[in-house]
């Protein structure tokens, strides 16, 4: 598998289909910011209308756990950089290695996402299957975790599909299918799991930290 | 390809990281409405980061890329302005909080 990889016959270079490689890319990465983009509307919505509640409901989520999560997510998009960097310049051991290594990461924040589904089914903050909240701001606290589940659900179905891609890659990487003359793939997925970093890079603001200091 | 050396690519997280703890540490400090402003500067300062450095649209990317990057948040940001124009202007009663009718009251139209 290691022979030169031939370029598709609708391109005159290599340099020409990486570049269609990545305007596709980023054209599916705009389509994929339109899906998570009415849902940061609603919030913003629901901040600016009923910021007290969800102040309230935000002091219920658990910020050390948010922001661990962010940590990992920050330190995988490093490794996936690096293995986009070695799969350029043909290091296939390393290829190999900073893919597992951003896998296991993502799982890492799969695991303790699942943590922090679990402490809210049992504080009951689970619209609509097990909600209890009382107070005058309880219908916004629970229009805050609607949108809480809804975007950090789709956000770790993202990821799930990242942490497929990214280990099936690193299984090809192993047999040495990446290197200076074939990596699009890598770098392809590289983007879309820079993308949904981004996406939570924006989402642990909106949800773990408004008005800590009460 | 001429890649960066892996030193960049370290200290862009590092920075990363920096900002991650700043924007939490922010969070605990009452800075009023200014709590929400650093918060979302922070989360667009790292989005730059990951953006230019990470998927390489500063050095590895034609003009062309850098547009459809760009033009998709264009898009976000039309989504956002005529839609809060009519949140943003249109009066809210407090009616949606409110229970439904009682069936008393609807059988008796």
């Amino acid at each position: 598998m290691s022979a030169v990889h031939p370029i598709a016959e609708q391109f005159e270079t290599r340099e020409q289909q990486r570049e269609a490689d990545s305007l596709g890319t980023w054209v599916f990465l705009a389509t994929e910011i339109m899906f998570f983009g009415p849902l940061l509307l609603a919030y913003l919505y629901g901040r600016t209308h009923y910021g007290e509640g969800f102040a309230i409901a935000s002091g219920h989520t658990h910020v050390g756990l948010g922001t661990l999560n962010t940590a990992l997510l920050l330190t995988s998009s490093l490794t996936m950089a690096l293995a986009v960097r070695s799969s350029w310049i043909g290091g296939r051991r390393a290829v190999t290695l900073l893919l597992a290594a951003t896998a296991a990461l993502g799982i890492a924040f799969l695991v303790v996402k699942g943590i922090e589904y679990r402490k809210e089914w049992e504080e009951a903050l689970v619209p609509p299957f097990r909600f209890v909240f009382s107070g005058e701001h309880a219908r916004a606290v629970e229009v805050f975790y609607w949108l809480y589940f809804l975007t950090t659900g789709l956000h770790a179905l993202h990821l799930t599909i990242g942490v497929a891609l990214v280990a099936w890659l690193a299984l090809r990487a192993r047999r040495g299918e990446f290197g200076p003359h074939y990596h699009a793939p890598v770098e392809m997925t590289g983007l879309y799991w820079h993308f949904v970093d981004i996406v939570w890079i924006f989402l642990y603001p909106l949800i773990y930290l408004l008005e800590r200091w009460r | 390809m001429n890649p960066a050396p892996v030193r960049a690519y370290v200290g862009v997280w590092i920075a990363l990281l920096a900002l991650l703890a700043l924007t939490a540490g922010s969070a605990f400090v009452n800075l009023g409405a200014w709590n929400s402003v650093a918060n979302l500067v922070i989360a667009a300062a790292k989005a730059l980061l990951v953006a230019a450095f990470f998927m390489h649209l500063r050095r590895h990317a034609s003009a062309l890329v850098r547009v459809f990057a760009a033009a998709a948040l264009f898009t976000l940001a039309l989504l956002f302005a005529l839609s809060g124009a009519d949140y943003a202007t249109r009066h809210i009663a407090p009616v949606p909080w409110s229970e439904p009718a009682s069936a008393t009251q609807s059988s008796s139209r």
